[in-house]
């Protein structure tokens, strides 16, 4: 196995989670862009649509749309369809609030452009601990 | 309040916003005096696993799995509700369930118990919630903390459900974001190359803009457009904030934060440069509506909920026409304005000629009339909304687009 590659951060939100990533720049509508009992992307057309958000370490480029944004993640948690740890390259209120609420491991301020380095399924784990990402393997 | 000395409700609304606070990495918070809540028995509640009041606010709304009662929220804070699950006041056109229904007027009341005024809308700024410059203000509503940011000078961010209401219950959200006067300077300019005129004009410009805006952008718009009114910003700020979560708009010669373009873009000059043509705008109408000319099943009007001079208008049109027997129009307002169309006669003019007046709520919320295949809206917005929530063929035209609709029962707008 070859060197892991490291991305630094801010750590947001403390513990250690690993997980496929699901990573779009393009970012989830607020309302309605999840299936809140199966954790999957419903909005029509996007990149993720027809996966799920469960176990994985999602990673947008802030959030869209409205302030029922949190909710769907939230309501998606407690169907036991949340994700495993959060990153968000820059903090809008909206993807902070959804963090918080989640209360997750999360790594944000990144330097580097993540969506140039990961890929969709890529085995993560983030560190909100360190404030790092950690890209483990990629399929 | 953290220490549990002023109950376990207000610990548990201020242990989140703290942690709020932490993930943002603000030092401090501020004092909120205005909440727009989204109140009732709304559809995502559901996956709580329960129907008692306090356990459901507890785990959806204060993240807290111990189950705290609700007695009141902050004395200094004046909450409104916001959109509701259905249009409670109009009980023969309800799609809820009987038994929803009862909870969710159980849920409402603790509510009221809890000092919150039942308002039921989208547009709380146009019915009493009014922040002033420099005050701080949480909404559940995306468009309400554009307008209240843009037009007055209120300070609030987008935030989302749980933290509005935490912010209520504890009086507090974190110092960050549009609160701070450093953040609301603008960061791009928009020069719109076209002169918008109409609401429909504004609503699709507010998409086009949208649609091109980078994440966490602070626009300033430019160019030789005519001044809009109240009315035209409350479609265009809808269409915005949907389509790029956008919570901060300048209009140079308008808004109050931008008295001068160089002022408004603060000490970093600002180099981006976003231009919007009439072309973009064409564009953004041809792509909200992919479809044929054909038959229409139900039209929705009032997304954000009406203005009563939008109502007068639809009665203007609809005195001695009648709507299409196989064409369901509802049109979508505030209690408070509907009141204001049944004194006026408007609401008798429309509901003969076989349309409905609805209050409280939206298609978003409440779902659609069964047997719906096609479906038109005035708002960008509800258009893009409607993708996740419907299966039916999507139109988006203007007002009078669609009242021609209603009455031939097929599509006439573009």
């Amino acid at each position: 196995m070859g060197t892991t590659r490291v991305l630094h951060g801010r750590g947001a939100l403390a513990g250690v989670a690993e997980g496929p990533a699901l990573i779009s720049k393009r970012t989830i509508t607020g309302w309605g862009g999840i299936d809140i009992h199966t954790g999957k992307v419903v909005e029509p057309g996007h990149p993720l649509e027809g996966m799920s958000i469960k176990d994985s370490i999602l990673i947008l480029d802030g959030s869209r749309g409205s302030n029922g944004w949190s909710v769907f993640f939230h309501s998606a948690q407690v169907a036991g369809c949340g994700p495993a740890g959060l990153v968000f390259p820059k903090l809008d209120s909206r993807t902070a609030l959804t963090a918080a609420v989640l209360n997750i491991p999360l790594v944000t301020d990144l330097r580097e452009d993540i969506f140039s380095l990961i890929r969709v399924g890529d085995r993560i784990r983030v560190d909100g601990d360190k404030g790092t990402i950690e890209i483990l393997g990629q399929p | 309040m953290l220490d549990g000395s002023e109950g376990a409700v207000k610990q548990k609304a201020i242990e989140l916003i703290v942690r709020y606070a932490k993930v943002l990495g603000a030092q401090e918070l501020c004092r909120v005096t205005w909440a727009d809540l989204f109140c009732g028995c709304h559809e995502y509640l559901d996956v709580s696993g329960s129907d008692d009041f306090d356990a459901v606010f507890s785990k959806m709304s204060l993240c807290s799995e111990l189950p705290v009662k609700l007695k009141a929220m902050a004395d200094h804070c004046i909450c409104y509700s916001g959109v509701e699950p259905d249009c409670t006041e109009v009980p023969d056109q309800m799609l809820m369930a009987l038994p929803k229904r009862a909870q969710n007027q159980l849920y409402l009341s603790r509510f009221v118990d809890a000092g919150v005024v039942l308002s039921g809308n989208c547009i709380p700024y146009l019915t009493g919630f009014t922040p002033l410059a420099g005050e701080h203000f949480v909404s559940c509503e995306s468009s309400a903390v554009l307008f209240i940011n843009s037009v007055w000078g209120g300070c609030g961010n987008g935030d989302g459900i749980e933290a509005s209401f935490c912010a209520a219950v504890c009086g507090r959200t974190p110092l960050w974001g549009k609160h701070l006067p450093a953040n609301r300077q603008a960061t791009i300019v928009v020069d719109i190359q076209s002169v918008p005129q109409s609401i429909h004009d504004w609503d699709a410009l507010g998409h086009a803009i949208g649609s091109k805006l980078p994440a966490h952008a602070v626009p300033v718009l430019k160019g030789g457009f005519n001044r809009p009114n109240a009315i035209q910003l409350k479609s265009f700020f809808a269409s915005l904030a949907c389509a790029a979560g956008t919570e901060l708009c300048h209009i140079m010669g308008l808004t109050p934060e931008a008295s001068a373009i160089e002022k408004t873009l603060g000490a970093e000059k600002c180099s981006d440069l976003l231009a919007v043509t009439a072309a973009d705008i064409a564009a953004t109408i041809e792509r909200l509506n992919p479809h044929q000319r054909q038959k229409i099943d139900y039209i929705s009007l009032g997304c954000p909920h009406y203005h009563i001079d939008e109502i007068r208008r639809i009665a203007d049109y609809l005195d001695g026409r009648q709507i299409h027997p196989e064409t369901c129009v509802h049109i979508w307002t505030a209690g408070t304005i509907k009141y204001q169309s049944d004194r006026c006669g408007y609401t008798k003019v429309i509901e003969t000629a076989g349309a409905r007046i609805l209050t409280g709520s939206c298609p978003s919320s409440r779902g659609y009339p069964g047997g719906v295949s096609t479906a038109a809206y005035d708002s960008a917005k509800q258009r893009m909304s409607a993708e996740q929530e419907t299966d039916a063929k999507l139109f988006y035209g203007s007002r009078e687009q669609c009242l021609r609709s209603a009455v031939s029962g097929y599509w006439e707008g573009p």
